[in-house]
């Protein structure tokens, strides 16, 4: 570990994903809005219809207050908190692709420029150089996109590029095509969604009625693109994904989306959620336009961001141990120098620890900052105390050496013994902070006591799965199987609960084992 | 060597060295004269706010031409201040970083502060006479937040060239809350930045006095105002140098004075030019604007010494730990290329949009 890492209650990761959400959210709008202005000041300016001219005038002053300010700034915002969270990242990213960014940096600035000509030059600019500037604002805004969708796709899935570290190899990565489109597609629909909310102001007439409708036809027709690229996208990123398990010994598609990363499969369902809902909202300013209001604009508003959430989130998820897939962890450590870091150990490879630490908490919380607060928080995003809480220290110190089985894709931590115990001793501290006690609800119990236990390697049908080895146990032979689970394979620690956390999972267990009573337990 | 100094990426850069030099000291001279001409003219803006006696009054336009043009100001700040930054992580991204996240907060509110303060232009801009009494505070808030994002970067600017402070400070602090006022250099860094921005504002009122058509009176005031800021505030600020440079460890100080050629030739052309810059501001001022082109480009060009003054400093501070010779190079030689043929045609674009907007203004 190369950099400090900025100490954050509420997770680095919150933070990141709530400036990108929002920044995405815009920057979409901010492509597909350019479009919608152009192509309806041309039929405003063929029709000479002076009402839609004035709409889309007003929605030109939104475009620019939304896209200028907080698009621009948020986009900044999106590098540099980034910076301060993953530093190493952003640095190897830069290093890679500084001219990509710098080739979408001359897109930035003609496109803030033909904004702001566009909006001074309404009633000053003749009707065609007007509609020029908007045709020259939506190529520079698009364009923009078309670059960063390469290294935002690079990210996840670099391909070729992890043998070659060649520019275009990573840029027009197995991802790359499916994005574009999706993104496009998405584009299209944020613009439908802006103004169909501005729509739902206008006063009643047939402008309002053609304006509603036309907007809700962006919805439609630009998260369907989404929804049927999303599942070329799925295909791409599943193949990308198991080309690089196959070399790496990392876990594929199938795995990840099974309980080897827990979060994805939600995620993913927000997702296309988000999408239908919005897709069916869409529905009622196509077919009904005279009813349509601002109750309804704020809906599909709200449809749309759970759409970007969730996608935006999948993404993220799907990376996840990695900064950029298969090449550098989100702790800095590059995958090819693993070997190195086993040989030095942890405490040698961490140059911020403080030398004012001197008790064994104090170490153990500078190499709690440095290895796991990446992406770890006590109590927040990938919380660690409900955990902590309900296991011993030995059961901790015993845990950490096994960091590479558990099922999130979690790097090793090749440390040595002191290092192990200090940093046992300080999450142990940790955990005394927080609540020990098991539900009164016997299921729920016996569902905790799962996860703090079998739960982080296994699940029950999917990824790992153990109910076909549990199948037909009774009570006597998992009691076995607990206490002697250590003996199984070199991988799994021994059973170190205590008797109220052992009686709460051989009830689980039970419940597994038994066929009848198996419904709807899943994970 | 300082042991927490991060040692940089292990992928090569893309470029020679020099090349990233150049490119961040052409854009970050553009970057700063677009920065001077909003802070500066912010600093104006409630100068004519004060001043304006009656509705309608000379200084009352210039409030309202001034109201309308620092939105877009905002823009060209910020759309300018991307490229210096991008630029400089490829060749600083390990002390840069490294400082950021010692101020992580005030850093990231960084994004707050200029949202902020951009609506509030955009308010004042669209909305200026209509918020009545509440106008003064929108504007003078809008200022200060505009001035505090230069702060915050005086700051990150500063401590990314003290390794030695990083360690003490973030210990203390891990939840980044320091910011580097225990840095003799950062107050006087910070004011020669805002009075130079003063200053240079001035200089752009007067070009906008002399672009004035419609409104003589208007015209002539802008021309004389601008010119009296900017021979005044240069002449400050030739102080404020002076107190910057005192400000400075006494090695790198003395580099200006003698220790190094270089260095001490870029102080004396400074001097010089400073000279020059506020002599021919009070000529022109009483020629009624005469000269202003040739005291705009030296202007840019005096800028241009301070950003490699500013460049002198940075490497000085940084002595031994920052070694570019040392860096892998891989040379994209194709994307420099792509990325020069697009830079000119963006720039031929912008030229043909504004030069229409203006033409038909």
């Amino acid at each position: 570990m190369n950099y400090p890492v900025w100490e954050l209650a509420m997770g680095a990761g919150v933070l990141m994903a709530l400036v990108s959400v929002l920044h995405v959210f815009v920057s979409h709008f901010a492509v597909g809005g350019g479009l919608w202005l152009v192509l309806t000041e041309a039929r405003a300016d063929r029709r000479g219809d002076a009402d839609l001219r004035a709409h889309v005038k007003a929605q030109s002053k939104v475009f620019l207050l939304v896209t200028l300010v907080f698009g621009a700034i948020t986009g900044v915002g999106i590098w540099s908190t980034a910076a301060l969270i993953s530093p190493h990242g952003i640095m190897a990213l830069i290093r890679a692709y500084v001219w990509g960014w710098a080739m979408e940096w001359v897109f930035f600035v003609v496109e803030i420029a033909a904004a702001l000509v566009y909006w001074y030059g309404w009633e000053k600019l003749d009707a065609r150089t007007h509609r020029i500037v908007g045709w020259i604002y939506f190529i520079a805004a698009f364009m923009s996109l078309v670059i960063i969708n390469g290294i935002v796709t690079f990210m996840l899935t670099p391909g070729g590029w992890l043998e070659t570290k060649e520019f275009w190899t990573g840029f027009f990565n197995p991802t790359y095509w499916p994005s574009l489109v999706l993104r496009t597609g998405a584009s299209l629909a944020m613009a439908g969604l802006f103004t169909l909310l501005t729509a739902s102001f206008l006063k009643k007439g047939a402008t309002r009625t053609w304006a509603t409708r036309w907007s809700g036809g962006w919805v439609l027709a630009g998260f369907g693109i989404t929804l049927l690229t999303s599942f070329w996208y799925d295909a791409a990123l599943a193949g990308a994904m198991d080309a690089v398990a196959g070399t790496l010994g990392l876990p594929g598609w199938n795995e990840l989306t099974t309980g080897a990363l827990p979060v994805l499969p939600q995620v993913l369902w927000y997702f296309k959620l988000g999408l239908v809902a919005a897709m069916a909202l869409s529905l009622w300013p196509l077919l009904a336009p005279s009813l349509w209001n601002p109750a309804g604009g704020v809906l599909i508003f709200l449809a749309g961001l759970l759409a970007f959430f969730g996608g935006e989130w999948a993404r993220e998820a799907a990376r996840k141990p990695f900064t950029i897939y298969g090449y550098m962890y989100s702790t800095g450590v590059l995958l090819a120098d693993e070997p190195a870091l086993a040989e030095t150990g942890v405490e040698a490879s961490t140059r911020w620890l403080n030398p004012a630490s001197d008790t064994p908490e104090a170490r153990g919380k500078d190499l709690f900052r440095a290895w796991c607060q990446p992406c770890h928080t006590m109590d927040s995003y990938n919380g660690l105390r409900p955990f902590l809480a309900r296991w011993s220290e030995e059961q901790t110190a015993e845990m950490l050496p096994r960091l590479q089985h558990m099922r999130a894709q979690m790097p090793g931590w090749p440390a040595g013994d002191r290092a192990v115990a200090d940093l046992a001793a300080y999450l142990r501290g940790e955990g005394a902070k927080g609540d020990a006690s098991f539900p009164a609800d016997p299921d729920a119990a016996g569902r905790l006591a799962w996860d703090l236990h079998c739960g982080l390697c296994h699940t029950v049908d999917g990824y790992r799965e153990l109910r076909s080895s549990l199948e037909g146990m009774d009570r006597g032979e998992l009691e076995e199987l607990v206490d002697g689970v250590a003996d199984l394979m070199e991988e799994m620690p021994p059973y170190l609960g205590d008797d109220v956390a052992r009686e709460h999972l051989l009830n689980y267990l039970e419940t597994v084992a038994t066929p009848a009573a198996t419904e709807g337990s899943e994970s | 060597m300082n042991p927490l100094l991060p040692t940089p990426d292990a992928l090569p850069i893309p470029g020679p060295a020099p090349l990233f030099t150049g490119l961040l000291h052409l854009t970050f001279v553009v970057h700063l004269i677009a920065m001077n001409f909003l802070l500066g003219g912010g600093v104006l803006l409630i100068v004519a706010l004060i001043r304006r006696k009656a509705t309608g009054d000379v200084h009352d336009r210039t409030l309202a031409r001034l109201s309308k043009l620092l939105p877009t100001l905002f823009s060209a700040t910020v759309t300018t201040g991307v490229a210096p930054l991008l630029f400089m992580q490829v060749l600083y991204g390990n002390f840069f970083y490294t400082s950021s996240i010692v101020m992580a907060w005030p850093w990231f509110s960084l994004v707050l502060v200029l949202i902020a303060a951009y609506y509030l232009m955009y308010l004042n801009s669209f909305r200026g006479p209509a918020l009545g009494g509440a106008r003064g505070a929108v504007i003078c808030i809008a200022v200060l937040l505009t001035a505090f994002v230069g702060f915050l970067f005086s700051n990150n600017t500063s401590l990314m060239l003290t390794p030695e402070t990083w360690g003490p400070l973030y210990f203390a602090a891990p939840g980044g809350t320091s910011l580097n006022t225990g840095e003799p250099m950062l107050w006087p860094r910070y004011a020669h930045m805002v009075l130079g921005a003063v200053a240079v504002a001035g200089l752009g009122l007067a070009l906008l006095g002399r672009r004035e058509r419609g409104d003589a009176e208007l015209g002539r005031h802008l021309v004389r105002h601008g010119l009296t800021v900017f021979g005044v505030m240069t002449a400050v600020n030739a102080l404020g140098g002076v107190g910057y440079l005192m400000g400075l460890k006494r090695d790198v100080m003395l580099l200006f004075m003698g220790d190094s050629p270089h260095a001490t030739g870029l102080m004396g052309a400074g001097i010089a030019l400073t000279l020059a810059l506020i002599l021919l501001a009070f000529r022109a001022r009483s020629r009624d604007g005469a000269g202003l082109g040739l005291l705009s480009g030296l202007t840019a060009l005096t800028l241009a010494v301070m950003v490699l003054m500013r460049h002198e400093v940075r490497d000085a501070y940084l002595g031994a730990a920052y070694q570019p010779q040392s860096f892998a190079v891989q040379t994209q030689t194709l994307n420099i290329a792509i990325f020069a043929a697009l830079l000119v045609g963006g720039l031929i674009t912008v030229v043909w949009m504004v030069r229409k907007l203006l033409q038909a203004s």
